[in-house]
């Protein structure tokens, strides 16, 4: 069967859980950093179009998601300790 | 730290008669922000801008449209006398008007000319391998020209069973003919060349043969370049000529336009008027002293007290030192503070480049910024671009003296570590302590070996970062609403986050006496956040966490760069040790990637740990005391740069 000697294989152990579980870890808040960035990001160059003053507001706006993803990078390193 | 300027709201007025002087004065000075009036019940009218005003804005828009016509740059000031540029400012406007329209209107007319000689070309070349004189093909009694195009390929045998009565001329290459043929047989060649599709040319209404024709064209178009080359040039050096001149009664324009048009921003009546507005409190005696002098003492001034709901609408001037000045950019890419609140510039000066040498800590990427922000400095005189230079330079010392203490340089190890030498020969890491998850705490600290143990190094410098902004808020409330308010909504968040730390060291050491003072001051804390701020500042706890938490993209940040620069530095030197045989050209491309590599990396380490230390400014620490949108004191005057009284 496929994926049988997966799970018997070498590849399925507790390291290989480990990384994967890490790479999730960073993947899907990297993703979900990244999508939130955009809807924000947009917005911002639609407001600043209007009015460059708001290029400041904008960039903080806009990076604020980026917690999620460092949030990730710490729990994959703490996955990895 | 500083609070903005000081500034005095100063009332000014006076007969009509000496409006023009008063404004002279005020200009003169430039310390003065007009509030402009706004027409209400009172029965003041704001006033008719001077005479002077449309003549002066119409020459104005002359002088730009000029300047930008000959794209005059802002360049090194030459410093004229403003009467001497006054003097013949009409008479070499009206010149420079002139010469331009004229010369604009020259290369207008030997532009069209170029295109007619375009099109003339363009009906010749048809014609070129059959090079017949064009008269040849008219006038003709009894004869049939047929001069044109044809798709398909002409076979002279084919058409000469037709008729023995003609002159052909064919390019096979062009497949352009001219054919003679009787008028008697013209119907029956038509038809025959209409079956090799043929197309009518139009034969140019001239005399000569082409060949000829085209030399006399390309000679022509070469002479009419020639002239327009020239007069492009010489609009060039009206440029050099004319550029001071220009530069100069802009300025000058500028100023008396401002002053002319100043009428319509305040308060009159039939025979007096009244100017409002705000100085900084400093110049406040000079500026009376001015306006005396001009006026003979008629215009009255007078000082009126900040009303508290006016204070938001207070003009704002910073008010640092020199070396933090270039950190109000940072400030006014946010908002520019309030005039009740606290200038943190200075405070910035400190913690933006700390955060980023945090983020950076690397000697060659400082070594390297850092001279690019010297470059920078050197070559580009604009004010902006002198400013971000300084920031970028204040970051690089701060990225320099952290490279010291990571012992890193362009990703290599400068002290030896776990037996690999270092780039310093004789510099070994010492153990000092310990760490977190069996880390061992090192100096020069080697951050990618000890990133649990800098996860929480960096989340603890956060935690001083966020009490910090605590205590500038407690101040600001204090200033703004008194000690109470600023205990409960700002003291209550200190107290919070002294506490949960106290509780989490006693928690971690296992001393339970200590984790329930933790406790208790934390359920203190919480309950004064909730009288200050009422139910929203309990729910906004968990922030806190999050605050401190994002603290950790000073590791994660700095972890990425590091690796960028280790793979590069791996790249480079497995290409140039793999092959001895051929090392002249593979050590070329190692040095090219190694250059390319670190190019890159320098760059982005400028946008990454410039972008999250300055996140963390303006997040995580403005979050907790900074409100921004004061009014930039903008004085009723110019800055003169090519011209003086």
């Amino acid at each position: 069967m496929v994926g049988e000697e997966l799970i018997a294989g070498p590849v399925l152990d507790a390291a290989g859980m480990k990384a994967l579980s890490a790479a999730l870890a960073i993947t899907v808040t990297g993703l979900a950093s990244a999508w939130a960035e955009k809807e924000i990001g947009t917005a911002a160059i639609g407001a600043m179009a209007e009015n460059e003053g708001l290029f400041g507001k904008g960039l903080i706006l806009t990076v604020i998601p980026e917690t999620i993803v460092i949030f990730g990078l710490v729990v994959a390193l703490l996955i990895n300790q | 730290m500083s609070s903005p300027k000081e500034m005095t709201r100063a009332v000014i007025v006076g007969h009509k008669s000496i409006l023009k002087e008063t404004i002279d004065a005020l200009h003169d000075s430039n310390l003065f922000h007009i509030e402009d009036f706004v027409e209400d019940e009172s029965g003041f009218k704001i006033d008719k801008p001077f005479e002077n005003a449309a003549d002066v804005s119409k020459k104005l828009v002359k002088i730009r449209s000029i300047s930008s016509f000959l794209g005059v740059d802002k360049k090194e000031p030459v410093i004229q006398k403003s009467d001497a540029v006054l003097q013949d400012l009409d008479s070499k406007l009206d010149e420079l008007d002139r010469s331009i329209s004229a010369k604009t209107a020259a290369i207008a007319k030997l532009e069209t000319d170029l295109k007619d000689l375009e099109s003339q070309k363009k009906d010749l070349l048809p014609f070129m391998s059959i090079n017949l004189d064009f008269d040849y093909y008219r006038g003709y009694k009894n004869l049939k020209v047929f001069a044109g195009s044809i798709k398909s390929n002409l076979d002279e045998s084919q058409f000469s069973s037709l008729t023995q009565t003609y002159e052909l001329f064919y390019d096979p290459q062009a497949k352009t003919i001219a054919l003679f043929v009787t008028n008697t047989e013209a119907d029956k060649i038509y038809e025959f060349l209409q079956g090799l599709g043929f197309r009518e040319l139009r034969v140019p209404n001239r005399g000569g043969v082409p060949s000829e024709l085209l030399k006399v064209i390309e000679e022509k178009e070469i002479e009419i370049n020639g002239k327009i080359e020239s007069l492009k040039a010489e609009i060039d050096s009206m440029n050099t000529k004319y550029a001071d001149f220009i530069l100069a009664s802009d300025e000058i324009l500028s100023i008396e336009s401002q002053k002319a048009e100043m009428p319509l921003r305040i308060a009159t009546s039939a025979n007096t008027f009244i100017i409002d507005g705000w100085a900084p409190s400093e110049s406040y005696d000079s500026l009376v002293n001015t306006l005396n002098d001009a006026t003979g003492g008629r215009a009255y001034i007078s000082k009126l007290e900040i009303k508290e709901e006016e204070k938001e609408k207070v003009p704002v001037e910073y008010n640092n030192s020199k070396t933090v000045v270039p950190m109000q950019e940072i400030m006014d890419l946010y908002s520019r503070p309030k005039y009740t609140e606290l200038d943190p510039s200075a405070i910035i000066f400190i913690t933006l480049p700390l955060m980023y040498g945090l983020i950076l800590g690397d000697m060659g990427y400082a070594l390297i910024l850092g001279s690019l922000a010297l470059l920078i400095k050197k070559a580009i005189k604009a004010e902006a671009a002198q400013r971000l230079a300084n920031i970028l330079l204040y970051c690089q010392i701060s990225t320099a003296i952290f490279g010291l203490i990571y012992g890193e340089f362009l990703g290599f190890p400068l002290a030896g570590f776990h037996g690999e030498p270092g780039l310093i020969p004789g510099w070994e890491t010492r153990t000092l302590f310990s760490g977190l998850g069996g880390e061992e705490v090192t100096f020069p600290i080697h951050r990618s070996h000890m990133i649990m143990t800098m996860i929480a190094a960096t989340v603890i410098v956060g935690l001083f970062h966020l009490a910090l902004g605590f205590i500038l808020g407690f101040i600001n409330i204090n200033k703004q609403h008194g000690f109470k308010h600023a205990l409960l909504e700002k003291g209550s968040w200190l107290i919070i986050e002294v506490s949960a730390i106290v509780a989490i060291i006693g928690y971690l050491i296992q001393n339970s006496i200590i984790t329930n003072i933790g406790l208790i001051a934390l359920v203190i804390g919480v309950l004064m956040l909730t009288k200050g701020e009422g139910i929203q500042g309990p729910i906004e706890l968990p922030a806190l966490m999050g605050n401190a938490l994002s603290y950790a993209r000073i590791i994660a940040v700095g972890l990425s760069s590091i690796y960028i620069a280790g793979t590069v530095n791996d790249i480079a030197f497995n290409m140039m040790w793999e092959d001895h045989s051929q090392i002249g050209l593979v050590a070329i491309a190692a040095i090219l990637v190694f250059l390319l590599g670190h190019g890159l990396n320098s760059l982005l380490s400028i946008i990454a740990p410039g972008l999250h230390a300055l996140r963390l400014q303006y997040v995580e620490f403005f979050g907790k005391f900074y409100e921004g949108g004061g009014k930039k004191y903008n004085p009723f005057g110019y800055i003169r740069k090519y011209t003086e009284e």
